[in-house]
């Protein structure tokens, strides 16, 4: 082979190997995850360990896939009824405790302070904790997760 | 192939000013060194498109910053591979500029008339170590956050101006979402917009004053 047939060839093995990378970014481009977002209610405990007056958190685990994941939320006993707040405070993400002393729940990682409800009452928090859907059916108490 | 190129330079006219460059006379001894600027171009060039193919799932936020990489390393097709395709380019970009820079001083190609040339290539080095820097920063995990801490902490030992270049450089008195996204901008930006100038100074030098000699 000559020089020029030579350096043909290795232009177009560059090509090529330009439109197989070309393929390979379509393909990474694509959307991996087109499921919708969806709500889902899960049995989280039952109805005789509601709170009979103020806040109790409650640790539940659901089936993910094929995994299990284990997560908690808070259920307060408000004024319209009960309440199930997400634990996940709306600064950045830390997992706020329940102070019973104070009435408030505490955020370990900026000092957000939230009242009772949810509702900010001091720190960097920009808004209040999230309420997550709450079900009672037939002595069973559900609650809906984000999936 | 051949002739939707004649057709295309038909109309556009790159080949033929550049047919003088393309058969212009090279030094007898050249050999596989004098390619280690065109591999540094190479992973340049890789470490761009990688990049931008990051740039498509990336955050650079600080409550996102770190889910993202997370997602792109696990969910996103192909993102582990393209992840590490950007980390790999860009560390042999380092390399090879070392490497390319060594063939430079042995075989004393910085000698006039080529010394701005090798003040181009000093930048070229001084933008890669920036870039990699700014980007170490971006997974926003513990090592990039403490990294940046001691790494940018180093600007404020400068003596009378150290700590107003110290708030320079992170956007305040401490690392934070502030700093994350002045890294991302120089990162994706601001580095990559000045690499590129500087590399057409580079090339447009390499290729007025020709490949040197050699010894
Ligand atoms: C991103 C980094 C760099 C890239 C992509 C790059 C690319 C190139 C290329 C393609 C050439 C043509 C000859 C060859 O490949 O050996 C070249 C020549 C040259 N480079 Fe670089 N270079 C870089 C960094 C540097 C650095 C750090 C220095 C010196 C400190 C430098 C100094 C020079 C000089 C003086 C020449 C002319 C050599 C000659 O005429 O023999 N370059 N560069
Ligand atoms: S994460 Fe809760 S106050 Fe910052």
């Amino acid at each position: 082979m000559n020089r020029r047939d030579f350096l043909k060839r290795i232009i177009k093995s560059a090509l090529a190997l330009l439109g197989l990378s070309f393929l390979l970014s379509l393909i990474y481009i694509y959307p991996a995850k087109i499921k919708k977002k969806g709500m889902k209610l899960v049995h989280a405990f039952d109805e005789e360990e509601l709170p009979r007056r103020g806040v109790k958190r409650v640790d539940f685990s659901y089936e993910y896939g094929n995994r299990t994941i284990n997560t908690l939320a808070f259920i307060v006993m408000a004024k319209e009824g009960f309440i199930a707040l997400s634990p996940v405070c709306s600064h950045l993400g830390c997992l706020v405790n329940w102070d019973r002393n104070k009435g408030e729940f505490l955020c370990p990682c900026h000092g957000g302070r939230y009242d009772m409800e949810g509702r900010v009452i001091g720190g960097p928090p920009p808004a209040p904790l999230t309420r997550l859907p709450l079900e009672i059916k037939e002595g069973k108490v559900f609650i809906g997760i984000k999936v | 192939m051949g002739k939707i190129f004649d057709w295309i330079d038909s109309r556009f006219g790159v080949k033929e000013p550049h047919r003088r460059f393309l058969q212009r006379p090279l030094p007898e001894k050249l050999n596989y060194s004098y390619c280690l600027g065109g591999a540094a171009f190479t992973l340049f060039l890789m470490s761009v498109v990688t990049g931008l193919l990051l740039s498509i799932y990336y955050v650079p936020s600080e409550t996102e910053a770190y889910k993202s990489v997370i997602r792109i390393n696990e969910e996103v097709r192909l993102g582990w591979l393209v992840r590490s395709t950007h980390k790999w380019s860009a560390n042999l970009l380092i390399i090879f500029i070392i490497l390319h820079t060594i063939r430079v001083f042995i075989t004393g190609s910085y000698r006039p008339p080529r010394e701005l040339n090798w003040i181009a290539g000093v930048f070229t080095f001084i933008f890669a170590m920036a870039s990699g820097f700014t980007g170490y920063l971006l997974p926003w995990d513990q090592k990039a956050y403490w990294a940046t801490v001691v790494g940018t902490s180093m600007a404020g030992t400068v003596p009378f101006i150290g700590n107003a270049l110290l708030y320079f450089v992170r956007g305040g008195p401490e690392v934070n979402g502030t700093t994350l996204i002045r890294f991302y901008s120089m990162h994706v930006l601001w580095i990559p917009v000045m690499m590129f100038i500087i590399l057409c100074a580079h090339f447009h030098m390499v290729k007025k004053q020709g490949i040197s000699g050699g010894l």
